[in-house]
C-alpha cells in the first residue's frame, strides 16, 4: 500500500503539512540503527518519506530547504514495530467461533486510545489482530497509530488470520478438536471444489458442455482467506495460551504457515519452541514467580530470557496499560534478567519487522527505509527517558512538547504554591523535561491529544 | 559487567557471612553509595561489624586491620528499603477479621507468616523492613506491625509490634455488608457498615467512645476494661499514629476531618488523590503515603470511589514540601519497591527523593530510624548491593543484607 501521499490526511497541529518533495533532517543526536553501529552526533535525511542518508553531521550536507530537527543530545532510533496487538479496536472479540472472512479493518478505532499511546511511547507500527478468544477469527492488519482513518493509518492488510488454542467452553481438548474439525471443512471445500472445476474441465473437453462456457465459480467469499491459509498462501497467527496446547501448535506448523504468539507461563516449552526454530512473539508478562510443588520455594521465570539462551528470536509484546505498556520497562525487564541488551531492542525492532515481512522497511534506520524513527530524551532502556518526538514516513506525528495529555498530567495549576516556582522556569529536573510550558490542566480536557491528525 | 565479576561479590560474600557473625570487621569498597538522607558518595567505604555499621564515607574512609574487604567497583550500595505499608506476609483472609468492624486491639503481628513468600521476594528485591497492617476491610482494622523481611529467628525481626492503628475509608469496610431486609435479624450476614456514612459513624462512635472513658477515669467508676478502647486511647493521648486509608479526595478530607475534631495524629495511606487536597494535606502537616505509584488503577474499589492516580502526585508533594513516603500498600498490580520508586523518578522527581522515599522517610515515620533506613555507624547492617543505579530498570539487588548477614538474593 502507498503510504507516501498522506498530504491530504495529515493536516496536523504538530507540524506543517508535508509535501512529497519535504526533506525532513535529524542532526546531532546519537543514531541508534539497530542493525549497524551508532553514530554519535549523527544526522538522518528523510527524503519522500523513506530514510536517503545516515551519516556523522560531518560528513552531510543538509539541504538548505530542509526541516531540521536538533536532536542534539538526544537518542534518534527506529519507532518501536509490535507484531501481535489486540489494542486499538472496538470490540476484538468476535462471539462467533469460526470468522475466517472478517477484518480487523471493520473494527480498528482510529481516534482509540490506544494508538495516543503506542504513539506516546515510540511505536510505529502495530499489527493489530482480532482477539484470542477465536477458533478461525478474522485478517490483521499493519497500521502505523497516526491518521484519521482506517485507509490512513494503513501500512499493509491481508496479513494472515487469527487462530487461537484458547480453551472456551469445552476445554481444552475440545478447542483443538475444533480446530481441526474447521480446517478439515476448508480442505474438505476446496477439494470439492477443484474436484468440480476438474471434472467441468473434463465434460468440456469430452463435448458435454459448450465450449465457449467457462468456469465461472469462485471460491466462497466467506472461506477464501481459509483456503488461502491451508494452501499456505496467508500466515496464521496461532494464540498459543499455555505449555499444554504446544504440541498442538507444532503439529500444526508442519502443516500451515504460522507465527506463534504465546500466552504467558510458556517457559517450559521452551525446548520444544527450540525445536521448531522460528521465531516467536511472546506475551506482554515476561517476568513472573513460580511456586514448586514440593518445596513451595518461589522461583522467578523471565521466558525472554529462556529463548534467548536457547537461541529461539522473540518479539516483545506491550501490554494495554500499566508497566508493560512500556517499552523502556519491557526491554529493562529482559535486560535485568540477563538477556543481551541489543537482542532486546531487536525484540521490539527487527524481529517483529521480519515476522510482518516489513524487514525492509521498519525496525532500523538504514538508507532506503521507511522514514520512521523516534527521538528520546535518552537511552531507550532507562526509566528517565521520554520520546519527544516522532516521525512515521517523514513526518512529525508527534511531539511531546505539544502533548495534551502529558500537560494535563503534569499541570501544576492545582497546586498554587508550585506556581512561582514554574514561572522562573529553574525548577531543576521539575519533572519530565519540557512540560514546565504547561498552561494549566483544562488543556486536555478540551478536546483529545493529537486531534488534529485524525 | 561480565559474569564472572558479576558472580564475584556473592562468593566472597558466602565467606564474610561467618566473619561477620564473629563480629569481625568487613569492608564494602568502591561502590557508589547512596546513604539515604543525605548526599551520594563516590568510590565510597562501608564497615560493617558485629551486625552494625561501623563507618560509612568516602575514599578516605579508615578500614579497621584484619577487616575482610569486598570489592563494590561499579556497584550502587543503599540502605535496606523499607516499605511503610506491605500486603504480604499473611494471608489475605487471615488479616482481615470478620467478627466486628471495629477491632483496634487485633495485631497483624499475631497472623504473620515468617516463612510467607512475599518476604523472600521483598527481600529478593532489596526490601529489608516491611510495615504490615491488618487488611482494609475493617472500619478500624487493628495494630500495624514493623519486621524485617529475614532474621536468625521470628522474634529477632520484629522492631516494633504496635506501629500504628489502621482506620480505612470510603467504600471498602463496607463491601459485601447487608443491610437488614425481611428474614431473621439476628443473622450473621448483616452486618454494618453499609455505607460511606456508616463507616465514617463506625470510626466516630469508637473514638467517642474512648474519649468519654478517658474522661471518666478521672472521677467516677471506671468504665469496664476495653481492650480497643485502650488502643484507640493510646491514639488519642498521641502515643500511638493512625494510618488512615483514604484515596478519593473525598476519604481524604473526611480523614483529616475526623482527625482534627478528636485530636489525633494520622498518617493518610494510599492517598492517590493526594494532588486535589494538597493544600489540606500541607495544612494538616500530616504524612502521606503513596501505594503502588505504577499502577494504572487505584488499589480495592477505588474506581467506585472516584480515585484516580496521576503521574507527577509524588513530584507535587516533594515541590509542595509534603511528607510522603512511596509503598506497594494494598494494590495487587505493585511493582517491587524499587521499581515504585522508579515510576516516581520518571515522573519527575530527583532520584534522591525516590530514594528517600523508600528508604529514611518510612523509617522516620515508623520510629525506627534509629535502627535503620539509612546508612550511619551504629545502625544495623542493613543494605543492598546493586548492580548498578537501582533506580535502572534493569538493575538488580545483587546481594542483600540484614544484620550484616547477607540473605541470598533471588539470582
Amino acid at each position: 500500500m502507498n503510504r507516501f501521499l498522506p498530504i491530504a490526511t495529515a493536516a496536523l497541529l504538530v507540524a506543517a503539512p508535508a509535501t512529497a518533495q519535504d526533506v525532513l533532517a535529524v542532526k546531532g543526536g546519537r543514531v541508534v540503527t539497530v542493525t549497524g553501529p551508532s553514530i554519535d552526533d549523527g544526522v538522518v535525511l528523510i527524503q519522500n518519506g523513506r530514510i536517503a542518508r545516515i551519516a556523522k553531521a560531518a560528513d552531510v550536507e543538509i539541504p538548505w530547504t530542509a526541516k531540521v530537527i536538533d536532536a542534539t543530545g538526544k537518542v534518534v532510533m527506529p519507532t518501536w514495530v509490535i507484531a501481535h496487538s489486540q489494542g486499538g479496536q472496538r470490540g476484538f472479540n468476535e462471539n462467533m467461533q469460526n470468522v475466517p472472512w472478517l477484518s480487523v479493518a471493520d473494527a480498528i478505532d482510529p481516534a482509540a486510545l490506544y494508538f495516543e499511546e503506542a504513539l506516546r511511547s515510540g511505536v510505529g507500527t502495530i499489527h493489530v489482530l482480532p482477539g484470542n478468544q477465536t477458533l478461525l477469527g478474522g485478517s490483521g492488519m499493519v497500521v502505523r497509530p497516526f491518521g484519521r482513518t482506517v485507509e490512513d493509518m494503513a501500512v499493509s492488510a491481508r496479513t494472515g488470520i487469527k487462530l487461537s488454542l484458547l480453551a472456551s467452553g469445552g476445554g481444552r481438548l475440545q478447542q483443538i478438536r475444533r480446530l481441526r474439525r474447521a480446517l478439515e471443512d476448508v480442505r474438505e471445500y476446496l477439494a470439492d471444489y477443484e474436484r468440480r472445476k476438474a471434472e467441468f474441465e473434463q465434460e468440456k473437453a469430452a463435448g458435454a458442455v459448450p465450449a465457449d462456457k467457462t468456469w465461472t465459480e469462485e471460491l466462497d467469499r466467506t472461506k477464501k482467506p481459509a483456503c488461502d491459509l491451508v494452501q499456505k498462501k496467508t500466515k496464521g497467527w496461532l494464540f498459543v495460551p499455555t505449555v499444554a496446547e504446544l504440541e498442538e501448535a507444532l503439529r500444526l506448523c508442519q502443516q500451515l504457515d504460522l507465527v506463534l504468539v504465546l500466552g504467558a507461563n510458556i517457559d517450559e516449552g521452551v525446548p520444544l519452541l527450540k525445536r521448531l526454530g522460528q521465531p516467536v512473539v511472546l506475551d506482554d508478562e515476561i517476568e513472573y514467580f513460580e511456586t514448586d510443588e514440593e518445596t513451595q520455594k518461589e522461583r522467578k521465570v523471565c521466558p525472554p530470557k529462556l529463548l534467548a539462551d536457547a537461541g529461539v528470536p522473540f518479539a516483545l509484546s506491550l501490554g494495554l496499560g500499566g508497566p508493560t505498556s512500556h517499552p523502556w520497562w519491557q526491554l529493562g525487564t529482559c535486560v535485568r534478567n540477563g538477556v543481551d541488551r541489543q537482542r532486546a531492542i531487536e525484540a521490539l525492532t527487527t524481529v517483529p519487522a521480519r515476522l510482518l515481512g516489513l524487514g525492509d522497511q521498519v525496525g532500523a534506520l538504514a538508507e532506503g527505509m521507511l522514514g520512521n524513527l523516534q527521538i528520546l530524551t535518552g537511552d531507550p532502556l532507562q526509566a528517565t527517558s521520554w520520546v519527544d518526538t516522532v516521525v512515521l514516513d517523514g513526518e512529525v506525528v508527534y511531539e511531546r512538547s505539544q502533548d495534551p495529555k502529558l500537560k494535563y498530567l503534569f499541570a501544576r495549576d492545582l497546586a498554587p504554591a508550585a506556581k512561582p516556582a514554574e514561572g522562573g522556569g529553574q525548577t531543576p529536573k521539575a519533572g519530565p523535561e519540557g512540560n514546565g510550558d504547561a498552561t494549566g490542566g483544562g488543556a486536555g480536557a478540551n478536546g483529545k491529544p493529537k486531534d488534529g491528525g485524525r | 559487567m561480565t559474569v564472572r565479576t558479576r558472580w564475584l561479590v556473592p562468593a566472597l560474600l558466602a565467606s564474610t557471612a561467618a566473619l561477620a557473625a564473629q563480629g569481625q570487621a568487613t569492608a564494602y569498597l568502591g561502590a557508589r553509595i547512596l546513604p539515604g538522607g543525605g548526599p551520594p558518595i563516590e568510590n565510597g567505604v562501608l564497615v560493617v561489624a558485629g551486625g552494625k555499621i561501623v563507618a560509612v564515607g568516602g575514599q578516605g574512609t579508615a578500614v579497621p586491620a584484619g577487616a575482610a574487604t569486598v570489592d563494590c567497583a561499579g556497584r550502587t550500595i543503599t540502605p535496606g528499603l523499607i516499605d511503610a505499608s506491605f500486603r504480604g506476609g499473611a494471608a489475605l483472609a487471615d488479616l482481615n477479621e470478620q467478627g466486628e468492624e471495629v477491632t483496634p486491639h487485633l495485631r497483624a503481628l499475631d497472623c504473620l507468616d515468617p516463612d510467607d513468600p512475599a518476604f523472600a521476594r521483598a527481600l529478593a528485591a532489596g526490601v529489608t523492613t516491611v510495615h504490615v497492617m491488618p487488611g482494609t476491610r475493617n472500619v478500624i482494622g487493628g495494630l500495624g506491625c514493623v519486621v524485617k523481611t529475614a532474621g536468625a529467628e521470628p522474634a529477632a525481626r520484629v522492631l516494633k509490634d504496635a506501629a500504628s492503628l489502621r482506620i480505612v475509608m470510603g467504600a471498602e469496610p463496607s463491601m459485601g455488608n447487608r443491610a437488614i431486609r425481611g428474614g431473621r435479624v439476628d443473622s450473621i450476614y448483616y452486618r454494618r457498615p453499609t455505607t460511606r456514612m456508616g463507616v465514617v459513624w463506625e470510626v466516630r462512635k469508637a473514638f467517642h467512645d474512648a474519649r468519654q472513658a478517658l474522661e471518666q477515669s478521672v472521677g467516677a467508676a471506671p468504665s469496664p476494661p476495653s481492650p480497643g478502647r485502650e488502643v484507640l486511647a493510646r491514639v488519642l493521648r498521641g502515643e500511638l499514629t493512625a494510618y488512615t486509608t483514604a484515596r478519593s479526595e473525598q476519604d481524604i478530607r473526611t480523614a483529616l476531618r475526623i482527625a482534627a475534631e478528636f485530636g489525633y495524629q494520622t498518617v493518610i495511606d494510599e492517598a492517590q488523590d493526594a494532588y486535589v487536597v494538597a493544600d489540606e494535606l500541607a495544612a494538616a502537616k500530616v504524612t502521606v503515603l503513596l501505594g503502588a505509584p505504577s499502577a494504572p488503577q487505584v488499589a480495592g474499589p477505588g474506581s467506585a470511589d472516584g480515585a484516580e492516580p496521576r503521574y507527577a502526585t509524588a513530584r507535587l508533594l516533594a515541590e509542595r514540601g509534603i511528607p510522603f513516603v512511596i509503598t506497594t500498600g494494598s494494590n495487587f498490580a505493585a511493582l517491587d519497591l524499587v521499581r515504585e520508586a522508579m515510576f516516581a523518578a520518571r515522573n519527575g522527581m530527583s532520584v534522591a527523593q525516590a530514594l528517600d522515599a523508600v528508604t529514611i522517610a518510612p523509617a522516620r515515620l515508623l520510629g525506627i530510624d534509629g535502627r535503620t533506613g539509612s546508612l550511619a555507624p551504629g545502625k544495623d547492617a542493613d543494605f543492598v548491593v546493586w548492580s548498578h543505579d537501582p533506580l535502572d530498570p534493569a538493575a538488580v539487588a545483587e546481594s542483600v543484607h540484614i544484620d550484616g548477614n547477607p540473605v541470598p538474593a533471588s539470582r
